[in-house]
C-alpha cells in the first residue's frame, strides 16, 4: 500500500509542479524564451491593468450589472475601464484589482476576461472536456502536463 | 468508438475511447469517412512538441458525414458530406473578420501555455497538443467539430472522399502559402518539399499564374508525383547544388517566391545536417531549419519567402543579415483555411485540383500504428496513410 501511495503523491507532486510551472514561464528571461523584459516589482506587476480587445461597441461590453457574468462575478473587487480600440479593432477591456490580488486572483481575473471576450463575440465559452481520449499513463510528465493544462485558461502572459 | 492515440514517443495504439459529445450550441459530431496522416504529426510522434498526453487521439486533416448538430448550428445539416478545416476559428472575432482563422482569438482553451512561449495564443487545432487547445483528433470514428458552420464546408457531388480530404489541411495550407507570398503571373516559385503541402503549393502557385515552379526533396517518388500530377519540374537536392540550380534556371536572379513546406525536421546533408542534429539532439535549438535557410539564400533580392512547416521555438544559424540585406518579405502561418476551401472545392470540381495520387496508401483505422511507421520512414513510396474509420 506504501508503494502505490508514494506513486500518487509524485504524481500530485508533479501535477502541482507542471501548473507552476506555466506561471513562471512567462517571466523567463533567457534568449528567445520568455515574455518579461526586466523584473519589476511585484506590486507594479500585480497591479497593472489587464486587458482583452473585444470586436464589439464599447456598450456592448456594459457596465454594473449588465456585465457578463464572469466578471460580474469578479464584484468591486476589480475596477474597469473599457475603451474604444484604434481602428476597427472593436473595444478595449481592460481590468484590475483594487488591492493586492494573489496568484489565484490573477488566474481567475485572466479568465475572466477571456471567457467575457467570448460570451460577446461568439455568444458562448468553448469547452474541451470531457474530450475522448485513450488509456492516461500514470506519468510524472503526464502529470505536469495536466497541471500546467488544468491552469492555462488562467495564466499567459494577459 | 476506436481510435488511434498517441501513447508515447515514437508509439501509436488503437483503443477504445468514449464517443464525443455535443458540448457547445456552434458543435457538429461527425462520422469520420477519411482521416490522413500529415507531415506535422510526426513532430508530435517524435517528442518535438512536449505537450502530448499518452491517450490524446491523433489526426486533424479529415472529411466525413454530419450525424448531429448543436442547436446553435445555423448552416450544417444532419446526413451532409463535409471537409472540415484543421484549425478551430470562431468566425466572429477580429482575427477571423481578416481571414487570418488560424489566430482566431477564441478557438484554443488553454492560451496560457502558447501565449508563455510567443506572446500570443494563435487558434486551437484537432489532435494537435494540449498547447493548440486538447482538441480530440480525427483518427477516430467521430469527432467533436466546434464553430462548425465556419470550419465545415459541404462537399461538392462528383469530388471524392479522397480529393475532398486534402482540402482539409494540404491543399489549404499550401494554396495560402502561395497566396501570401504574393505569387502572380511571371513569377518563378520554389517549393521546397515534396510532401502533400509542398506538392499543392506548387499547384497553388501554378494556378495563380506561376510561370515556372521548381519543387525540391530526395525522395524519388515524390519528386515523379509533383512531375506527373502537380506538372512542375523538379530538383533532387541529394545529387543537385540546389542554390546554383536555382540561379541557373532563373538567370541569375534566384526565384520570385520561394515556399519552404518541410518544418521543423529537415534534413539536410553534409555539415549542416549534422550541426543541426547535434543541436537540436543537444536541446541547443528545438528545430532544424536547413530548408528555411536555403529558401533565403536563393530567394530573389526584394522577393518573398512564406514558412509552411511547422516550427516550435528557436532555432540556431538564421541568416538574418541575407534577409536584411537583400530585402526579402518573410513571412509565415498556419493554415487560415476557412479562407480558402470554397475556393479549393470548386478548382477540386472543375478537376483543376486532383488530390488522390497523395493517398499512397489507404487503410483501416484499426492499422494506424502501421500506417504511421511507413509514413514517418517513408517506406513502400508512402507519401501520405489514410485510414478509414
Amino acid at each position: 500500500m506504501a508503494v502505490p501511495r508514494l506513486l500518487d503523491s509524485l504524481r500530485g507532486a508533479a501535477t502541482e509542479a507542471g501548473g507552476a510551472l506555466l506561471g513562471r514561464l512567462q517571466h523567463v528571461r533567457l534568449p528567445g524564451l520568455g515574455q518579461s523584459s526586466v523584473p519589476e516589482d511585484p506590486e507594479t506587476a500585480a497591479r497593472r491593468w489587464r486587458a482583452v480587445t473585444v470586436l464589439c461597441s464599447p456598450e456592448q461590453v456594459g457596465t454594473g450589472a449588465d456585465l457578463p457574468a464572469p466578471l460580474a462575478a469578479l464584484g468591486d473587487r476589480v475596477e474597469l475601464r473599457i475603451t474604444p480600440a484604434p481602428g476597427d479593432r472593436g473595444t478595449e477591456l481592460a481590468a484590475r484589482y483594487r488591492d493586492r490580488p494573489s496568484d489565484d486572483d490573477l488566474r481567475a481575473l485572466r479568465a475572466a476576461l477571456r471567457e467575457t471576450k467570448q460570451l460577446i463575440e461568439v455568444g458562448e465559452v468553448l469547452r474541451v472536456d470531457p474530450a475522448p481520449h485513450g488509456v492516461r499513463k500514470p506519468t510524472p510528465q503526464g502529470a505536469a502536463l495536466e497541471g500546467a493544462t488544468a491552469r492555462a485558461g488562467g495564466e499567459g502572459v494577459l | 468508438m476506436r481510435a488511434a492515440t498517441w501513447t508515447g514517443v515514437n508509439e501509436v495504439s488503437v483503443e477504445t475511447v468514449p464517443d464525443p459529445q455535443i458540448l457547445n450550441d456552434h458543435d457538429v459530431i461527425l462520422r469520420v469517412r477519411r482521416t490522413t496522416t500529415c507531415g506535422s504529426d510526426l513532430h508530435l510522434l517524435g517528442g518535438y512538441i512536449p505537450f502530448m498526453r499518452a491517450g490524446d487521439v491523433l489526426g486533424h486533416e479529415f472529411m466525413g458525414e454530419v450525424v448531429e448538430v448543436g442547436r446553435g448550428v445555423r448552416d450544417r445539416r444532419v446526413g451532409e458530406r463535409v471537409v472540415v478545416n484543421s484549425f478551430i476559428a470562431c468566425g466572429n472575432c477580429w482575427y477571423c473578420k481578416q481571414e487570418l482563422y488560424s489566430l482566431c482569438d477564441n478557438g484554443n482553451p488553454n492560451p496560457g501555455i502558447t501565449e508563455s512561449l510567443w506572446g500570443q495564443s494563435p487558434g486551437g487545432c484537432f489532435g494537435y497538443s494540449h498547447a493548440m487547445g486538447g482538441w480530440a483528433g480525427s483518427h477516430a470514428e467521430y469527432v467533436r467539430v466546434p464553430y462548425a458552420d465556419v470550419g465545415a464546408f459541404v462537399v461538392p457531388e462528383g469530388v471524392s472522399d479522397e480529393r475532398a480530404l486534402f482540402a482539409s489541411d494540404a491543399v489549404s495550407t499550401g494554396w495560402m502559402g502561395a497566396d501570401l507570398a504574393g505569387t502572380k503571373p511571371g513569377d518563378v516559385v520554389a517549393v521546397w518539399g515534396a510532401g502533400g503541402v509542398g506538392q499543392m503549393a506548387a499547384r497553388a502557385a501554378m494556378l495563380l499564374g506561376a510561370d515556372r515552379v521548381y519543387v525540391i526533396d530526395r525522395l524519388p517518388e515524390r519528386l515523379a508525383q509533383v512531375r506527373e500530377h502537380v506538372g512542375a519540374e523538379t530538383i533532387d537536392y541529394s545529387r543537385t547544388d540546389v542554390l546554383a540550380e536555382l540561379r541557373e534556371v532563373t538567370g541569375g536572379r534566384g526565384p520570385d517566391v520561394c515556399i519552404e513546406a518541410v518544418g521543423m525536421e529537415a534534413h539536410s546533408s553534409g555539415i549542416q545536417g549534422a550541426y543541426d542534429q547535434v543541436k537540436q539532439q543537444l536541446r541547443l535549438q528545438t528545430d532544424r531549419p536547413s530548408a528555411v535557410r536555403e529558401a533565403i539564400l536563393a530567394c530573389r533580392k526584394g522577393g518573398s519567402v512564406f514558412v509552411l512547416g511547422v516550427f516550435a521555438l528557436m532555432v540556431d544559424k538564421f541568416p538574418l543579415g541575407a534577409m536584411m540585406n537583400k530585402g526579402l518579405t518573410v513571412r509565415g502561418a498556419q493554415v487560415h483555411g476557412q479562407r480558402y476551401m470554397p475556393r479549393i472545392l470548386e478548382h477540386m470540381a472543375r478537376g483543376e485540383l486532383t488530390t488522390e495520387h497523395l493517398a499512397t496508401h489507404v487503410l483501416p483505422l484499426e492499422e494506424a500504428p502501421r500506417g504511421y511507421q511507413m509514413f514517418k520512414d517513408k517506406t513502400d513510396g508512402c507519401v501520405r496513410a489514410v485510414f478509414t474509420p
